[in-house]
């Protein structure tokens, strides 16, 4: 018997199979034809509340591209992406060497900075609304006993501060993934390198630019990919904390879809903004796809 | 009725193949020993006869069955991993029982064969104990109870000792040539180190690129390589191998190369005038006198014996081993012969052949001297 | 000097860290002070009269309770339907050999990055379709669609972490594949199952978006949506109330931290940036 496959192999890939079956199915369910469908409804003007929708190929397309409300909800994405993201990597890695050093209850530090990221956008937006509070917020006190201003400031409903305060807030939801990240990287770099680097004479500043950022390349890009996908598609923290405004200036493009979809009830057109959104992130995405792939996956 | 036959077995990964057209026959109650570099193909042949690899093409056959589609479980095999591949979660107590409980073996029953093998291998005390909580060699030897447990009819070894410290290793060599001659059972033994494969065999299947070098007792090995890949793998230190030119003179031969030339006696039919490489090994380098000058380079000592390697007229360097008092300076010239009796002729390449005649063959007993 | 020195950055490192816990420490105090004390200046930072009212009056007066159990049902039921596929998946791409295996984890790679606003309008036409739309049942289809990769791509990366041999070692000894996934990989698979579980968990009970779009009454709302809404509908803002109810919400949270902590740091290097 020589065949190219044996029996076994044969009932083994028939196991594997039967193990994937569910997953593919649930894939297939509620991802797979969600995706193609709101590709096929973006040729299509729907109304929500009836749902009933005609055929206008690509005219949501091309109206999209001439609305002025699509590039600035463009730009808003773009000004709240790097925004936060500088931000997280900047304090992320800050926080992270400090972290790496042995100061005292160093696991409940590790604590405090890690929560931020596991609680609820909606327990942030609120704790945050409330610290903004124009009245008897604590940072409007801190700020005007600290004689920086005269007056309460409105932070989440004028502009720019708006715009500042979300990318602040987001900054301090997000950044404990960089922290957390990074120090896991910092901890598998041989102590051995930090010898070497005193021996031949560098300073604290030196190695860190000699010794630390370069073994820290690697992870950072991961890092910062991973986190530029994840904030430009951010939708909670934005929604709730300004809802888009003031008028649409803190608006970015997946709030701009749920209000097409389900305020100004277009579906069809709703789902052109979803799916340039997604022809946008795919760029990021499939770097990071190989990126990962080609690091070894299988 | 435990032999292993391996027919025309290939094994391809994509456009990768690992092994090539493999015949091999072990017979019934032979210790065989798969060596070669990483990367020969030694672990996916064994992996082949476990049931863990699919072959491409070709049969395996263990008994009278022919087990390609059999899965490893009813091949009635039993493996020891390098990695032992303990189960981290259950006690050395579990982990030997594991192989029978999964065969339906009753409860009372199994705790007494896990005595017994306990018994065997020095392991009783330690039967509660997690595999983390025990040394390396306890835990080769809880790997080494998990496949004796049960008495298969063919035991498969992916080089069990080679994360064992040398004094360890030494030791379990010894070990396992003992439980080999009390079991009788089969035994295939994949291993990088030739020391392991001489001294425990009854054969040994050297194996390059896939492909079968050469499958004789570890004596045969020696003294006579099918092949220069062979001759250059096994023995340390290693053979000397000098390219040079084979000329006919009447019915024998004439090797020559720069710095010596040396008649080499009837070669069989495969020999041709032309390219063609010798061999000596090192204890067949007479140091004191004849024909052929050098120059100390290096003189290693290690107690009972000095290994020296001489610098040729020619450029070519040799390495010789003689007793230990015997020493040279460096840089001292010397005469030498070569041992025409003990040369080896290769035919051209890397994988040039055999050409010497099978009666050059001297097979002294390896395996019984190192025991 | 070096004692001094390392006093001074100890200082500077735990006035950052407590500057970065102070919105949830201010949410606790707000949380347990008497609406009065709000209102005065300067702000008192811890209060002078200790009061629990805001939490029974949450428990009692509010909906909050019904939206807790809804989150909880709603995230076990997401987080168990989610584990046991994904487990099952995961070791079938890792483990098993046949086409379009690579195809697959691609795919799953891909949908763990995919933005939710994508989804959300055919998933919403689907379950209107379907009739299931207002109902817990609908959050936990809705929540598979990020859960379900997440989970995968956890689990694979753990997964691919237990050593085959050990997978080999059983199938010589004598167990059929799925004998030696209960017996041997099952187990050695533990702490990354219960890693993935508490991810997949704090994701749902998080969620905020399907929650909104899909649920828009009082008995089947979680709690994002459902606290979110009496911030809304509230005449006058309560904000002790608010707090304590943000307090409530984060307690399954604040559980983990204080006993599974190690669980989340695992599953950060499996999933998040190892890949």
């Amino acid at each position: 018997m020589s065949s190219s496959n044996t029996l076994l192999e044969r009932r083994y890939a028939a196991l594997g199979l039967m193990l994937i079956a569910p997953t593919v199915l649930v894939f297939c369910a509620v991802i797979i034809y969600p995706l193609v469908s709101a590709i096929y409804l973006s040729f299509f003007n729907i109304f929500t509340p009836t749902l009933e929708g005609e055929w206008v190929g690509l005219s949501n397309y091309t109206e999209l591209l001439q609305t002025g409300q699509f590039w600035s909800a463009l730009g808003n994405t773009l000004i709240w992406t790097i925004g936060t993201l500088s931000l997280q990597i900047i304090f992320g890695i800050a926080m992270a060497l400090v972290l790496h050093q042995n100061i005292w209850f160093r696991s409940l530090a590790r604590s405090l900075i890690l929560f931020p990221y596991f609680i609820s956008t909606v327990v942030a937006v609120l704790v945050w609304k409330w610290l903004f509070n124009d009245l008897y917020g604590i940072m409007n006190h801190l700020l005007i006993s600290a004689g920086i201003i005269d007056f309460p400031m409105d932070f989440l409903g004028t502009m720019p501060n708006a715009m500042v305060s979300v990318i602040l807030v987001g900054a301090w939801k997000y950044f404990p993934f960089v922290v957390i990240a990074v120090l896991a990287r910092l901890q598998s770099i041989p102590d051995a390198l930090y010898e070497a680097a005193k021996i031949d004479g560098a300073g604290p500043i030196a190695r860190f630019f000699d010794v630390t950022l370069p073994q820290l390349r690697e992870v950072l890009v991961v890092i910062i990919l991973l986190r530029a996908i994840w904030d430009f598609k951010e939708f909670d923290l934005i929604f709730l904390l300004t809802g888009g405004g003031p008028i649409n200036d803190t608006q970015t493009l997946p709030l701009l879809v749920y209000q097409e979809a389900f305020a100004l009830n277009d579906m069809g057109r709703a789902s052109a903004y979803a799916v340039v959104m997604m022809a946008i992130m795919l760029v990021f995405m499939i770097v990071y796809i190989r990126r990962t792939r080609s690091e070894g996956g299988s | 009725m435990a032999e292993v036959i391996f027919s025309e077995v290939k094994k391809s990964f994509g456009a990768f193949t690992a092994v090539h057209g493999l015949n091999l026959h072990i017979t019934e109650g032979e210790f065989v020993s798969l060596l070669g570099p990483s990367g020969c193909g030694k672990t996916t042949t064994l992996r082949m006869l476990a049931g863990l690899e699919f072959p491409t093409s070709g049969d395996i056959q263990i008994g009278d069955r022919v087990v390609n589609d059999i899965p490893p479980g009813q091949r009635d095999i039993a493996m020891v991993f390098q990695s032992y591949a303990l189960y981290p979660h259950m006690s050395v107590a579990d982990n030997i029982a594991y192989p029978l409980k999964k065969r339906g073996v009753g409860k009372a029953d199994r705790s007494i064969a896990v005595a017994k093998t306990a018994e065997l291998l020095q392991l009783t005390e330690l039967l509660k104990r997690k595999p983390r909580q025990l040394s390396g060699g306890q835990q080769q030897r809880v790997a080494l109870g998990r496949a004796l447990v049960r008495d298969p009819k063919v035991f498969l070894l992916d080089e069990p000792l080679s994360n064992l410290d040398a004094k360890l290793r030494g030791y379990m060599r010894v070990e396992l040539v003992e439980l080999h001659r009390r079991l009788g059972r089969t035994m295939v033994y994949v291993t990088h180190d030739q020391l392991e494969a001489m001294t425990m065999s009854d054969r040994i299947a050297v194996m390059e690129g896939g492909v079968l070098q050469q499958f004789a007792p570890p004596a045969e090995v020696y003294a006579a390589p099918a092949n220069r890949f062979v001759a250059s793998f096994i023995g340390t230190p290693g053979m000397t191998l000098m390219d040079g030119a084979l000329s006919r003179q009447g019915g024998t031969w004439r090797f020559e190369a720069p710095g010596i030339s040396m008649d080499v006696g009837a070669l069989n039919d495969r020999a041709e005038p032309g390219g063609a490489c010798l061999g000596v090994r090192p204890e067949h380098v007479l140091i004191g006198q004849g024909p052929v000058n050098g120059t100390i380079q290096v003189v290693e000592k290690t107690g009972h014996e000095n290994i020296v390697i001489i610098g040729l007229e020619g450029g070519q360097r040799l390495t010789g081993r003689v007793p230990a008092p015997q020493s040279w300076s460096i840089g001292e010239n010397v005469q030498l012969s070569l041992d025409a009796e003990q040369a080896h002729i290769f035919g051209p390449g890397p994988h040039g052949p055999r050409l010497n005649l099978p009666s050059n063959v001297a097979t002294p007993d390896l395996k019984s001297a190192a025991n | 000097m070096a004692h001094l020195r390392k006093i001074l950055f100890n200082l500077m490192a735990w006035s950052i860290v407590l500057a970065v816990a102070f919105p949830l420490f201010w949410m606790l105090v707000t949380s347990v002070k008497p609406q009065f004390e709000l209102f005065r200046r300067p702000p008192t930072i811890l209060p002078e009269t200790w009061t629990f009212e805001h939490y029974w009056t949450l428990l009692a007066d509010t909906n909050f309770l019904v939206y807790f159990r809804n989150s909880v049902i709603l995230s076990s039921a997401t987080t168990l339907l989610v584990v046991a596929v994904a487990t099952l998946g995961a070791y079938s791409l890792v483990r098993f050999k046949y086409r379009g295996r690579e195809s697959l984890a691609f795919l799953v790679l891909f949908t763990y990055l995919l933005p939710s606003v994508v989804l959300i309008i055919p998933l919403y036409l689907l379950l209107v379709q379907l009739g299931v739309s207002n109902t817990i049942f609908s959050l936990v289809i809705a929540y598979t669609t990020f859960a379900l990769p997440y989970a995968l791509w956890l689990l694979r990366s753990f997964m691919a972490g237990i050593p085959e041999d050990l997978e080999s070692a059983a199938l010589c000894d004598g167990a059929t594949r799925m004998g030696a996934f209960r017996d041997i990989i099952l187990p050695q698979l533990l702490p990354g199952i219960i890693s993935t579980a508490l991810f997949t968990f704090i994701l749902s009970w998080n969620e905020y978006l399907y929650a909104l779009v899909l649920v828009n009454s009082d008995s089947s709302r979680p709690l994002t949506t459902g606290v979110m809404n009496m911030l809304i509908s509230s005449f006058n803002i309560e904000w002790s109330l608010l707090m304590a109810a943000s307090v409530m919400m984060s307690v399954p949270l604040i559980i983990v931290f204080a006993f599974l902590q190690s669980y989340l740091t695992r599953g950060f290097g499996a999933g998040g940036v190892k890949g």
